[in-house]
């Protein structure tokens, strides 16, 4: 009797199970840490990129738990000299996922070194982490892809609202097109036109779907 | 019986041992691969979970953001906290979906080792409930009392993740080669019967034949009394073979589960529980900061109350999805036994495999975080 009942059920329950599990990408876990992030792409002298400047402001439930047994000097105020030693393990901690930050020039991979002028600040309950991520070696791109993802969905990227990347001492007729994940629907005020995508698929072929990514192109 | 339904039944014992086979998969996925052996961005941007994984994933995060918004809440108005358990609670049963609380190691736990249900759903509770209280030990001594550092927390907790994974790994050894004996032996009476066997012949022809009404009264009957009693492996066929074989294969099951088998079944939770879950501690650090820790820690047990229903919903379905496998294993007599020992040494080997693959990096159970 019970087996007429439980077997029917099982089915119904392993493909279930199979659908959500066996589905497309290995994620499982949800983000626990949510960063909204404003670029800038720095440009050298002659005109070449130089590498990537980034300032990450973290959620309020994470900046409280990084700040975590910290004792500044006067309560409740964090310098940035109280935070020094966070901000060093935060950039140890990120060399391992590659500052979760990929870029190619002109369709070829662009691999960056140890970021150089990192700070925390805190303000308004948040921790802001700032860090520039020079390239290996500068070059002159027509095209530069900047991607800002975490490939295991720990870390939930998203670019921020305004002039999330910008450009810092570019060549005067360089333009920076911006792409954000297609999983979360882009802020209020923020809904992109048709034209932009049309724009973008025109001059590039971005495969990331849930990357925020940005081109610059400086034809 | 008809030939037409004969074939019906042949297709269903191979959809239910596809669907068995999947489900292992599936449990297998549970553990989601941290950077994969390539490092970060080898494999190119990941694309967006779809579909149920994605729903389930989206409400997690939802919830989980929601969780800090409530306990800000409750600092100006204590009727929130209210809403914040019942968010908790919500909260537990979405996120026992994602990786680190132990579905694939107690799944493949039980169905290893002749478990029923019942103990499948207190082994669960059990691991959820040690699986919030170490996340409130750790908070409580380290945050809340020496003032240690989020660093020092992760620490912490990384140094108890490899305890945790490599008794997983003792215990998948254990199991590997508790079953691996009995499939070894299952292994050498199908493919050489022995004299014993061959004379029991006329009692095993009866009861392999899927067309024998008799057979499957019979079946049916004893499978419903496995359910009670985990130790159904002998009845049927499996039965005259044991008697012919005097009870040559393995330990028997009854000295795995069954009385005094807690003391196992205790490591099992033991292992799996001992991992605090991430998002437990934030939230817990969270409270503490905010001044309201015994919100945080009711908050934390709501959650693994919740954690528990949706770990102990999967270890029951893989607990009766073996019962069906076993039931399609006796129609086939000798090689249904092989099959059954074979599937019990794949669930050994795969809480083997989880605890190595935990311990190598490979497998992220949830990252600790970049601090």
């Amino acid at each position: 009797m019970i087996d007429r009942f439980v077997e029917p059920l099982c089915l119904a329950l392993a493909a279930c199970l199979a659908l959500a599990w066996l589905g497309p990408g290995p994620a499982c876990a949800h983000p626990h840490v949510w960063v909204t992030s404003k670029s800038e792409v720095v440009y050298g002298p002659d005109g070449s990129v130089t590498g990537v400047r980034h300032a990450w402001t973290f959620d309020d439930m994470f900046s409280t738990f990084a700040l975590q047994g910290i004792q500044p000097k006067q309560k409740g105020v964090f310098t940035r000299e109280d935070l020094a030693p966070l901000a060093e393990v935060n950039i140890t901690s990120l060399k391992e996922f590659d500052y979760f930050t990929h870029a190619k020039a002109d369709g070829k991979k662009a691999t960056f070194t140890d970021p150089v002028d990192y700070w925390l600040d805190y303000k308004d309950n948040v921790l802001i982490l700032h860090f520039t991520l020079p390239l290996k070696v500068p070059v002159k791109a027509k095209t530069l892809a900047l991607e800002l993802y975490d490939p295991t969905f720990f870390v939930d990227f998203s670019f921020a609202d305004k002039e999330p990347v910008g450009l810092s001492g570019a060549p005067a007729n360089c333009k920076v097109n911006v792409q954000r994940p297609a999983a979360t629907a882009p802020p209020a005020g923020q809904q992109l036109g048709e034209a932009f995508f049309n724009a973008l698929t025109s001059s590039s072929n971005f495969g990331a779907q849930f990357a925020n990514a940005a081109m610059v192109m400086c034809p | 019986m008809t030939p037409a339904s004969n074939a019906r039944r042949a297709a269903q014992s191979i959809v239910l041992v596809g669907l068995f086979a999947s489900l292992v998969m599936a449990l297998a996925i549970d553990t989601t691969f941290a950077q994969g052996p390539f490092g970060v961005g080898a494999a190119g941007p990941p694309h967006p979970p779809s579909g149920i994984a994605g729903w389930v994933l989206a409400k997690q995060a939802e919830y989980y953001r929601a969780l800090g918004a409530m306990i800000r809440a409750a600092k100006a108005d204590g009727s929130a906290a209210v809403g914040l358990l019942g968010l908790s609670f919500a909260y537990g049963i979405f996120h026992a979906a994602g990786p680190g609380h132990g579905k694939a190691v107690i799944s493949s736990y039980l169905v290893a080792n002749e478990e029923t249900w019942r103990r499948g759903v207190v082994l669960s509770f059990a691991a959820a409930l040690i699986q919030a209280l170490i996340a409130i030990i750790i908070v409580t001594i380290a945050a809340a009392l020496i003032g240690a550092t989020a660093k020092m927390m992760g620490d912490t907790v990384r140094i108890i993740e490899t305890v945790s994974y490599l008794l997983i790994m003792a215990l998948g050894a254990r199991l590997l080669w508790v079953k691996g004996n009995g499939f070894a032996v299952a292994l050498r009476e199908t493919l050489a019967p022995t004299v014993a066997l061959r004379a029991a012949g006329a009692a095993v022809a009866v009861d392999a034949s899927p067309l024998s009404p008799p057979h499957r009264h019979d079946d049916d009957g004893h499978h419903h009394h496995a359910y009670d009693r985990g130790d159904h492996d002998h009845a049927g066929a499996d039965h005259v073979h044991d008697g012919a074989c005097d009870h040559a294969h393995g330990p028997e099951p009854q000295t795995l589960a069954g009385r005094g088998g807690w003391a196992r079944g205790l490591s099992a939770i033991v292992a799996v529980g001992l991992r605090p879950c991430s998002g437990a501690i934030l939230v817990l650090v969270f409270a503490l900061a905010q001044g309201l820790f015994p919100l945080g820690v009711a908050a934390t047990l709501v959650m693994g109350l919740g954690t528990a229903i949706t770990v102990a919903a999967i270890a029951t379905f893989a607990v009766f999805a073996k019962g069906i496998a076993q039931r399609v294993a006796r129609e086939r007599a000798g090689y249904g036994t092989l099959l059954m020992r074979g599937l019990e040494c794949a669930a050994a080997a795969a809480v083997l495999g989880f605890g190595t693959l935990l311990l190598a990096g490979y497998m992220a159970s949830e990252r600790m975080f970049v601090v």
